[in-house]
């Protein structure tokens, strides 16, 4: 679905590469988070995968991104933005009409689809992400949590086949996080949306993704698994990412011997293991 | 200034009716203000804007904008008393030509821009755009382009609010009078500019990856039929720029 190939892009005038190296294979269906400190190259790796790098940023761009077997190089911003919808990190640029319904119209009329349509996604959508009671509100009176609903709303409205979310949650609480990540591992699950999520709260990661890419200055240092990726949590710490408790516990177990090859995610996997320690 | 030019939420007739009509409305009072040379004409023109806001439900916003726009006025009038030499003096420099041209040209302002910044804050810019492109015929693009130029004001006088309150809690003081505050806020002219550029900029991307190159003049969601206030409407913009042809 997304096949990266040593993916090197150095921004024009910069000095260091923002991408060095990075070659990765997502498939259709999967569920990608992505993580790392800030300044690792997550936004610049999901603009290669939109196409806004090559088409918007210029640089030194060496390797390929291939979107649908489709060469990135090759297809306009346009054509891309058919398969892949692109929730961004900057939410406020994104946002360019007056109020909620407007900005979840916008794409919906881009696209040219029937008017009976058009009213059901906006309906759809709406009540999904759970701003109903948005709808009328001028964007600009809104806060920075509502503001990212209305941005990750007018994308999903689109359905597209692949979904890049630039840190989604960034501004939003525990409570709406989550609801964020579910609704998204449900698309993901119902209708095998492709989902790419940069993500910096690792504990939403590791309980919705399937596999987890950790970037670090430039260079994609894990990609995997999220179990498996999760068991290099001193390379991880390192690096600067801090793995969920749970996980921190579960390698403590199985360093004691008393538990030996699962390592727990989530923290109901964890009490279930602990469980078993204290009765066996 | 805040807000000032930000659309207002509402259901009154003027909200209701076809955006086409009330940008021409505005265009018309605009017009008629440029055209005639009548200050009893002029005030009726002003009179006929706030009636318009209030008629709006954004009666208070209407006034607030007059404020604003006396203030600026007020310069404009200084400024022509200063160099207006004819007719016979009054007192000091002022002479009684350069007084009476001076009150219109300051009134003709405040009158030329009161209509344009009160359709903006009863019209949807999306409606706007939309009218344009489905009834007017006008290409996607330059509609565009005209709803980001509109969205770039407010976006710009954030922006400013936000490096001056930034400014004012690492101990510059705005406070003071006008000349001073101008002094403080005009080299952040630049840095505020390339900012605001670079987000419009940024959004125009956005918008890309959102379709905005699919969309043809038949891709609109909503319509914009003509209302029953909208005759009425055209009628007062033939009227009014009649009226200010001939006074
Ligand atoms: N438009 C740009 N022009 C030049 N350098 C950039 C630009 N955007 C990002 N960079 C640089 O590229 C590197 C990676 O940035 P980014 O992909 O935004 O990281 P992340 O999203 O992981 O925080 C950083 O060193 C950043 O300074
Ligand atoms: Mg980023």
């Amino acid at each position: 679905m997304i096949s990266v190939k040593d993916l090197t892009f150095v921004y024009e005038g910069a000095r260091k590469a923002a991408l060095s190296g990075v070659s990765m294979e997502i498939r259709q269906g999967g569920f990608v988070g992505v993580i790392g400190p800030s300044g690792a190259g997550k936004t610049t790796l999901l603009s290669c995968m939109n196409g806004i790098i090559p088409h918007h940023f210029k640089g030194d761009y060496y390797g390929s991104v291939k979107i649908c077997g489709k060469d990135t190089f090759d297809c306009s911003l346009t054509e891309l933005s058919l398969v892949a919808g692109t929730v961004f990190q900057d939410v406020d640029g994104m946002l360019i009409n007056a109020t909620v319904e407007d900005e979840v119209l916008y794409g919906l009329e881009n696209f040219g689809l029937p008017k009976a349509e058009i009213a059901a996604r906006l309906e759809e959508v709406l009540e999904e992400v759970g701003i109903a009671g948005l709808r009328r509100r001028s964007i600009s009176t809104l806060s920075g949590g509502q503001k990212q609903k209305v941005a990750i709303a007018a994308v999903l409205a689109l359905r597209p086949q692949i979904l890049l979310l630039d840190e989604p949650t960034g501004e939003l609480d525990p409570a709406s996080s989550r609801l964020v990540f579910s609704l998204l591992k449900r698309l993901n699950r119902e209708r095998g949306i492709t989902v790419v999520a940069v993500e910096q709260k690792i504990m939403l990661l590791s309980e919705f993704a399937s596999e987890l890419a950790v970037m670090s200055e430039g260079r994609l240092e894990f990609f995997g698994p999220v179990r498996e990726v999760l068991r290099h949590s001193e390379e991880l710490e390192k690096i600067g990412v801090n793995c969920p408790r749970v996980v921190a516990l579960s390698r403590e177990l199985e360093k004691r011997g008393l538990t030996a090859g699962t390592l727990c995610v989530s923290v109901d996997e964890a009490e279930a293991e602990v469980r078993r320690v204290l009765e066996g | 200034m805040k807000g000032l030019l930000e659309y207002t939420e509402g259901n009154t007739f003027i909200h209701r009716m076809n955006p086409l009509v009330k940008l021409l409305l505005a265009l018309c009072v605009c017009a008629a203000a440029f055209a005639s040379d009548s200050l009893a004409f002029l005030a009726a023109l002003l009179a006929i804007d706030l009636a318009l806001g209030a008629a709006g439900g954004v009666f208070g916003k209407a006034l607030r904008l007059l404020a604003g726009l006396l203030k600026a006025g007020l310069l404009l009038f200084v400024l022509q008393l200063l160099f207006f030499r004819e007719g016979r003096p009054l007192f000091l420099f002022v002479t009684d030509e350069g007084a009476l041209t001076a009150a219109k040209l300051a009134l003709r302002f405040i009158a030329a821009c009161m209509p344009l910044a009160l359709m903006l804050g009863l019209t949807r810019t999306g409606d706007l755009t939309n009218a344009l492109v489905k009834t007017a015929h006008v290409p996607y693009k330059y509609a565009f382009t005209l709803s980001a130029a509109i969205r770039f004001i407010p976006l710009f006088m954030s922006e400013m609010e936000g490096v001056m309150e930034a400014q004012a809690s690492r101990g510059v003081d705005f406070d003071g009078g006008p000349l001073k505050k101008i002094r403080l806020a005009l080299p952040l002219c630049v840095p505020l500019l390339m900012i605001s550029v670079r987000k419009i900029d940024g959004s125009a991307v956005a918008a890309e990856a959102r379709g905005f190159n699919l969309r043809g003049r038949a891709s609109g969601y909503k319509d914009y039929p003509l209302g029953t206030a909208d005759l009425p409407a055209a009628a007062l913009c033939a009227a009014l720029v009649a009226l200010g042809i001939i006074t």
